[in-house]
């Protein structure tokens, strides 16, 4: 079990490290947030632009982050189009080492692509000391995890590559939107404050921009408990979803064309 | 004490054992009975046309689909039951590329090794071992899609070779392949078979079958017949003759009033016979021509199987 986990893990890492650059071209989209869009709204808000550039530094982290970490999920969609994936299959590793193996590699890919955008924060105004740093990478590596967890939930039960990046869109873009990363949840209306206590993203942003700044609106073994309880939960709910695939060897999908 | 050594209780198991095999998709049937035992060592030819069921036949065997009903072993273990136990022991080339393109031949083995449950070092280790084995050392720190597609072969089966396989599948694995690097790739199979592998694959090119021990010809979800390439072919009831002479209207027609059946047409004078090899010194005894050239052809595999079927292997048969 645990060689298998090992196995996948070192065949994603590998695979990504030829697509290295992504690390690079993955920085436009939290910098562009930080800089752009946190200007223009930084200086119509009462916060201030510097104020608001480093309210949502932690926001814009875990943008990164969780799109990374969906970007990694994608691999096991397109894993079906490939045959490697088939040779994968036939190996005799168990299913949920498979499972396992997807959602660790994808959670050190996008600790990976957090790990580029971290030196940022001192541009942002977020200056952080040493002990700061340690909080930050610890809520980084908690919410990677989480988030690769959801990509792999999500992604195990789709088979089209055309599909996938749209239908995780429509649910990690509203994730995002309500989880308080570009604005403080302590003034949203009660509504959306109440949402946030179902989103995930929430609790994983609110621990970073507690490291940041000191200051959390959800209680910290909340956050800390919400996020594991997600991360058990949806790694279960994909385990069930790649064993199921055991009777055909296609992942759980049944429309995988390889097989019927 | 037993004194019958050939049914003692240790002797190896049948490499494939199949009976009364069915497989159906919803109202298709894929299978409809097959019963096949292969002993190991040998190297064996699933031949048919497609749409035939050897696709299916191979992924039943291979663990990668279930019967509907019947009976299928693999070394002496049940596909279903014991799947895991056969896959360990198992080695796959897919019809379609199973290799990452993206990385080299080296990383692919080496991933695969680690699959397997090899260490760090030992899948390394083995990855060497089996590209120096089939001769492609040289090519193996290429990234895979750099690579022409009789090579990329070579490290599909190569992948396939990592686990030390007893039993090697192959479905249509030289797909695609010219004929000069089709020849080169039966010729590493057929060696791995020499050496001691059981090996089971499809094919729907008839030179290609020629290489196995033994042939199963399938259509439409059975097994038609089956045997060795030499016995197949004796079926058609012998084979082909043909003549050049220096005046083939003349030799023609002294065939014709001596009892043979000339085919007509044709820059040559081809004629069908039980035994041709007997029958050619005779006739170049007898002709009241000067013959310029001689030749005797053994009936291929295709003529079986249109003999057999009515039809020709490449046309197809989806319903």
């Amino acid at each position: 079990m645990i060689r298998g986990v090992f196995a996948i893990v070192v065949l994603d890492l590998k695979r990504f490290w030829v697509d290295r650059a992504r690390l690079v071209a993955g920085l436009a989209q939290p910098l562009l947030y930080l800089f752009v869009l946190g200007a223009g709204i930084g200086a119509s808000s009462r916060m201030g632009g510097g104020d608001y550039r480093r309210f949502i530094f932690p926001g814009t982290m875990g943008l990164s982050l969780l799109f990374s970490a969906t970007f990694a999920a994608i691999a096991i969609v397109f894993d079906r189009q490939i045959g490697f994936f088939k040779a994968v299959l036939v190996a005799p590793i168990p299913r949920p080492a498979i499972a396992l193996g997807k959602i660790i590699a994808g959670a050190l890919q996008s600790v990976a692509q957090g790990m580029v955008l971290l030196p940022f924060a001192p541009l942002a105004g977020a200056s952080l000391g040493p002990l700061e740093t340690v909080e930050m990478i610890g809520a980084m590596a908690l919410a990677a995890l989480t988030f690769s967890t959801i990509g792999v939930a999500l992604a195990c039960r789709f088979n089209s590559t055309t599909v996938f990046p749209v239908a995780s869109n429509a649910v990690l873009m509203p994730m995002f939107f309500l989880s308080g990363g570009l604005y403080p949840l302590k003034v949203a209306p009660h509504w959306m404050q109440v949402a946030a206590h179902f989103d995930p993203v929430a609790y994983a942003i609110d621990l970073m921009r507690g490291s940041v700044l000191g200051v959390f609106y959800f209680p910290v073994p909340l956050s800390v408990g919400a996020l594991g309880l997600t991360i058990v939960v949806l790694a279960a709910s994909s385990v069930r979803v790649f064993n199921r695939g055991e009777d055909d060897s296609s992942l759980g999908s049944t429309r995988f064309g390889w097989i019927r | 004490m037993s004194t019958a050594p050939a049914l003692s209780a240790d002797a190896p198991p049948a490499a494939v054992d199949v009976r009364g095999l069915i497989k159906h998709y919803g109202k298709v049937e894929a299978l409809r009975g097959v019963d096949i035992r292969i002993e190991q060592g040998e190297m064996f030819a699933l031949l048919g046309p497609n749409g035939a069921g050897k696709t299916t036949l191979f992924s039943i065997l291979a663990t990668l689909r279930s019967p509907t009903s019947g009976h299928a072993r693999v070394l002496g273990r049940d596909v279903l039951a014991e799947r895991d136990a056969i896959r360990r022991d198992m080695g796959i080339v897919f019809q379609e590329p199973a290799i990452e393109h993206r990385l080299s031949g080296r990383d692919n083995l080496f991933l695969m090794g680690l699959l397997y449950g090899l260490t760090m070092a030992g899948a390394r280790r083995r990855a060497s071992e089996v590209l120096e084995q089939l001769g492609i050392s040289d090519l193996a720190d290429r990234r895979a899609q750099q690579l022409s597609g009789g090579q990329r072969r070579k490290l599909e089966l190569a992948r396939a070779l990592v686990t030390d396989p007893r039993i090697l599948f192959l479905d249509e694995a030289t797909l695609g392949l010219d004929v000069d690097a089709r020849r080169t790739f039966w010729g590493q199979v057929r060696g791995l078979a020499d050496a001691g592998r059981t090996v089971f694959f499809t094919t729907h090119y008839m030179e290609e079958a020629d290489v196995a021990d033994r042939i199963a010809l399938i259509d439409f979800g059975v097994i038609v017949a089956l045997g060795t390439p030499r016995e197949l072919k004796a079926r058609l009831g012998g084979g082909i003759v043909r003549l050049t002479t220096d005046d083939d209207a003349r030799a023609r027609a002294w065939l014709s009033e001596h009892g043979f059946a000339p085919e007509p047409g044709g820059h040559e004078i081809m004629l069908l016979h039980a035994d041709p090899a007997a029958v050619l010194p005779e006739l170049l005894r007898s002709l009241p021509v000067r013959v310029e050239r001689a030749e005797v052809h053994a009936p291929s595999l295709a003529d079986v199987f249109l003999k057999l079927t009515g039809r020709g292997l490449e046309g197809g048969n989806k319903p």
